[in-house]
């Protein structure tokens, strides 16, 4: 098989116009948005309909090529990486919202919608999807469910995963499934279960039947601030300890708060050392109710105030500066690793300090930007690529934190995924045989390993280039952070 | 505790006392190929009708521990042979509760509910257990022990392979440990209980109490039967007139509550409710009886699902596939849910004329996305899976299933004849 006979079969499968192999075209799809590994596709497929994902898929792997599917291409753990060359399919094409249905409170799209255009499509109706990653003004739905990815505001309302209801599939061999369904507990195991969140290695989702939310009735946000950051982790501990389920219950600390305040005057004071950023939804007596507790455990926890945003304008202010923080971490060095470890939140304070005390051992900026009240933390490290070492220190020093929630009784990734970056660590959670069952269910599906091979699981070919530290050093050589 | 399942009582009763000896107990059954029936609290072994061979009862009975319960994380895990009502007592105390109710709590075990999928009046507001069930240790049937989740709230480290069990019924593997997350205990529950006398007005007080500013945590309807079957609902409707009974249940503070109550009470009359009733107590003892009805009774019970705009349409063939038969069923809707249960007497119906009715139901649902599964068989007779259809037709998904099933289990010892692989 040459290159140039899979890319003939492609272009008689789906049409010339939708299949890229120039190296120009293909350059824009060997990322993600880790920059932990960079590799370029033999091809790429932009397909316009469920059949034509088919087509592609079969032409691909009846050739032995393959196959890693893409969405907006935000992946933060290197899933949507073509390492071994291959077929990329980029769902771009497949960007429409098909219906919406008020009364049951469904809507069903396409894979390629973006996040946010899904929540505007269900405006009108007073409802929304319910998943927020901070991504989620490029990120798309079919993305976020292959991800399972989480967001501020999964603490109250649950991750992707619980807002799936069905989804078509199209399987490594071509053959498309309907999983799940709208009517609740139909015979059958939970295959829909299994692929949500499986990051492209058990099929591609082409058609999505997702659970939207209504809006709450009233909102409140609050920006509470601590001089000390073990009192700020207290806090969040506290708050979940005392019964309270914020609708989000975010943290950010350190130097991040200045950069973000000169980034975006989202108004937070610059000389806090943490600030907790919450919000509560519901009916107004509830929030009176929560308000109140909320007030109480804050100022028994040391905070030097509390705030609470008076409009609407000034809750977008706050969250403007929570979801524009990765960006104005550049301020402080241009380069970061971002960390997706997640503990029980009454082990938040201790961790917060593990992970400050493991950034200073190895002489790195730290900013914890995190979904506190999940116990899902994100320790940016943040360092300059030109300083020779550093990279090589902040991956080390993320394998440290992370080995410290596992410690605690927590996860290797709470919503980013495992895809290149963590698949070496998935045997500090897991024995041989949970692998292995793991395995099993990707055996499956896939029984050949065409879908985005090598990914969460390390099975199949081993390459020699692999390792996260090998990835970084050619990431740099070609200078090509994003 | 008997083990006698159809009037078969099985040849042996292993009882393990860890984890790793339920998987030894499985690695063994499916070397010597031995027929396997994990037993929890036995209150739902009426689904799935008979196994096809019966060598060994499994029981769980010594895998009733609580493993780890932090209050302040929210979250506890514990060996499936324990009671859901040992769980809530554990939570209890701290104000926390996993807000999931189906009957018999005080029997039925944690891993038997997961593995029958066994729901509860609490979906609407809180979801199914699928939502809550964090992670899962379980003995495959090929003897291997593995887990899959976390016992933190957020997890995405490898395939939820937790969720393949819930439902399952036992036949991919036996579930030895399940981590939940739970909720705090909302400071006021209060229940409104309203009586009409048309098919359409219930529906259209539902519809109405899902539009803000409601957020009913439980609704369901009940037909005149089913009021009688549950003796904790006869002080609310004394007289006993053909009635479809709703009842609502919300949950918050005490203002939140009590606004929603005001404004479903005008809904109500506006709709033409005869009576309107509240409970002024606590209202957990109402809805465990309503919860109970599901509960064996030696009736056939079946399971109804249909999308929510379909709601008339199921309740309609419902009601029309008896009445046209003479049989007075009881029948519960899960309101806003897509669900319901009925309650078809068998005592004196020939089991072919219970087939054909069956048959029929399940040809009318399937004209609107909708299926029937028979939730309780009761063992009677002539009463038998070979004659009436336990699950309709196998999903689309069958090959997948049996490929995972081949993989899990590959003896094909668990549960054997029970399910739809």
């Amino acid at each position: 098989m040459t290159r140039e006979t899979l890319i003939a079969a492609l272009q008689s499968a789906i049409g010339p116009t939708c299949v890229l192999h120039r190296p120009e075209e293909l350059m824009l799809y060997e990322y993600d948005g880790s920059s932990l590994d960079q590799a370029l596709p033999d091809v790429v497929v932009v397909p316009g309909s469920t059949a034509e994902v088919a087509a592609a898929v079969r032409a691909a792997t009846g050739m032995g090529v393959p196959v890693v599917v893409r969405g907006a291409g935000t992946g933060l753990a290197g899933g949507t990486v073509p390492d071994r060359g291959g077929m990329v399919v980029s769902l771009a094409r497949l960007n429409r919202v098909l219906s919406i249905d008020p009364a049951s409170r469904t809507a069903v799209v396409q894979p390629g919608v973006v996040n946010t255009e899904l929540s505007v499509a269900a405006a009108p109706y007073g409802m929304h999807f319910a998943p927020d990653p901070s991504s989620q003004r490029s990120s798309t739905v079919g993305g976020n469910a292959g991800s399972n990815a989480g967001g501020p505001h999964c603490l109250k309302y649950g991750v992707t995963t619980n807002h799936v209801l069905a989804a078509t599939v199209v399987l490594a061999d071509g053959s498309v499934v309907r999983l799940g369904s709208t009517v609740p507990d139909a015979p059958g195991y939970d295959l829909l279960g299994a692929v949500v969140g499986s990051e492209g290695t058990l099929g591609i989702i082409t058609e999505l039947t997702v659970r939207l939310t209504r809006n709450a009735e009233d909102v409140r946000t609050f920006l509470v601030i601590f001089d000390e950051m073990d009192a700020a982790g207290a806090c969040v501990s506290a708050i979940i300890a005392a019964g309270i389920i914020p609708a989000a219950l975010e943290m950010m600390s350190g130097e991040g708060i200045a950069a973000i305040e000169a980034s975006v005057h989202a108004g937070y004071p610059p000389d806090a050392r943490a600030v907790l950023l919450i919000e509560i939804d519901g009916l107004r007596e509830d929030l009176a109710d929560e308000a109140r507790r909320i007030a109480e455990v804050c100022t028994a926890s040391g905070a030097r105030e509390l705030r609470t945003a008076a409009d609407s304008a000034q809750r977008e202010r706050l969250w403007a500066g929570r979801k524009g923080a990765l960006a104005a971490c550049a301020r402080i060095a241009p380069h970061y690793h971002i960390v997706d470890g997640v503990v029980p939140r009454s082990r938040l304070p201790e961790v917060l300090r593990y992970s400050e005390e493991v950034a200073a051992r190895y002489d790195l900026k730290v900013v914890n930007i995190f979904h506190a009240g999940d116990g899902n933390l994100h320790p940016l490290l943040l360092f300059n690529l030109r300083v020779p070492g550093t990279r090589e220190r902040a991956v080390a020093a993320g394998e440290e934190i992370l080995r410290a929630c596992v410690a605690a009784g927590g996860t290797i990734s709470g919503e980013h995924g495992i895809g290149l970056e963590k698949r070496d660590y998935m045997s500090w959670l897991f024995s041989e045989d949970d692998l292995s069952a793991f395995a099993d269910i990707r055996a499956v599906f896939d029984p050949t390993e065409m879908m985005n091979p090598g990914k969460l699981l390390r099975t199949g070919a081993p390459s020699a280039d692999q390792a996260p530290t090998q990835a970084f050093r050619r990431t740099t050589e070609r200078g090509a952070w994003i | 505790m008997d083990f006698t399942l159809y009037s078969q009582p099985p040849a042996r009763v292993i009882t393990p006392a860890t984890a790793e000896d339920l998987a030894d107990c499985l690695r063994e059954a499916s070397a010597a190929g031995s027929s396997v029936v994990p037993w929890g609290g036995g209150t739902r072994q009426g689904l799935g009708g008979p196994p096809t061979r019966y060598d060994l009862a499994l029981s769980m009975s010594g895998l009733s521990r609580v493993v780890e319960y932090t209050p302040a994380d929210l979250v506890i895990s514990v060996e499936a042979g324990a009671t859901l009502g040992m769980v809530q007592e554990t939570l209890a105390p701290h104000g926390q509760w996993l807000p999931w109710d189906p009957p018999l709590p005080r029997r039925a075990t944690v891993g038997g509910l997961l593995a029958s999928g066994a729901g509860g009046m609490l979906r609407l507001g809180y979801g199914s257990p699928r939502d809550w069930t964090l992670g899962m240790r379980v003995a495959l049937g090929d003897g291997r022990l593995v887990k899959s989740g976390s016992r933190v709230v957020k997890n995405v480290a490898g395939y939820d392979s937790h969720k393949l069990h819930i439902g399952a019924l036992g036949t991919l593997g036996v579930i030895a440990e399940a981590t939940f997350k739970v909720a705090p205990i909302p400071p006021r529950r209060q229940t409104l209980i309203a009586a009409f006398t048309t098919t359409k007005a219930p529906l259209e007080a539902i519809a109405q109490l899902r539009q803000p500013p409601f957020h009913p945590i439980s609704m369901v309807i009940l037909n005149d039967e089913a009021e009688r079957a549950i003796p904790a609902l006869h002080p609310f409707l004394r007289d006993h007139s053909h009635y479809l009974m709703v009842a609502v249940r919300f949950a918050g503070t005490a203002g939140a509550v009590a606004r929603q109550i005001r404004a479903a009470v005008a809904h109500c009359v506006e709709l033409g409710s005869r009576v309107i009733e509240l409970n002024e107590l606590d209202d957990a003892p109402i809805w465990e009886a309503i919860a109970d009805f599901v509960q064996p009774t030696g009736d056939l019970m079946l399971r109804v699902g249909a999308p929510l705009g379909q709601q008339y349409e199921m309740i309609r063939l419902l009601e029309m596939t008896t009445r046209a038969r003479g049989w007075a069923t009881a029948r519960m809707v899960i309101a806003g849910v897509g669900l319901a249960y009925a309650r078809w007497p068998i005592a004196g119906v020939p089991a072919a004329a219970l087939a054909a009715a069956l048959a029929e139901l399940r040809a009318g649902l399937a004209t609107i996305g909708g299926y029937v599964v028979i939730e309780e068989l009761p063992a009677a007779p002539g009463i038998d899976r070979d004659v009436l259809d336990v699950w309709g037709a196998p999903p689309e998904t069958l090959a997948l299933m049996r490929s995972l099933r081949a993989a899990w289990d590959p003896a094909g010892v668990l549960n054997p004849g029970r399910y739809l692989v």
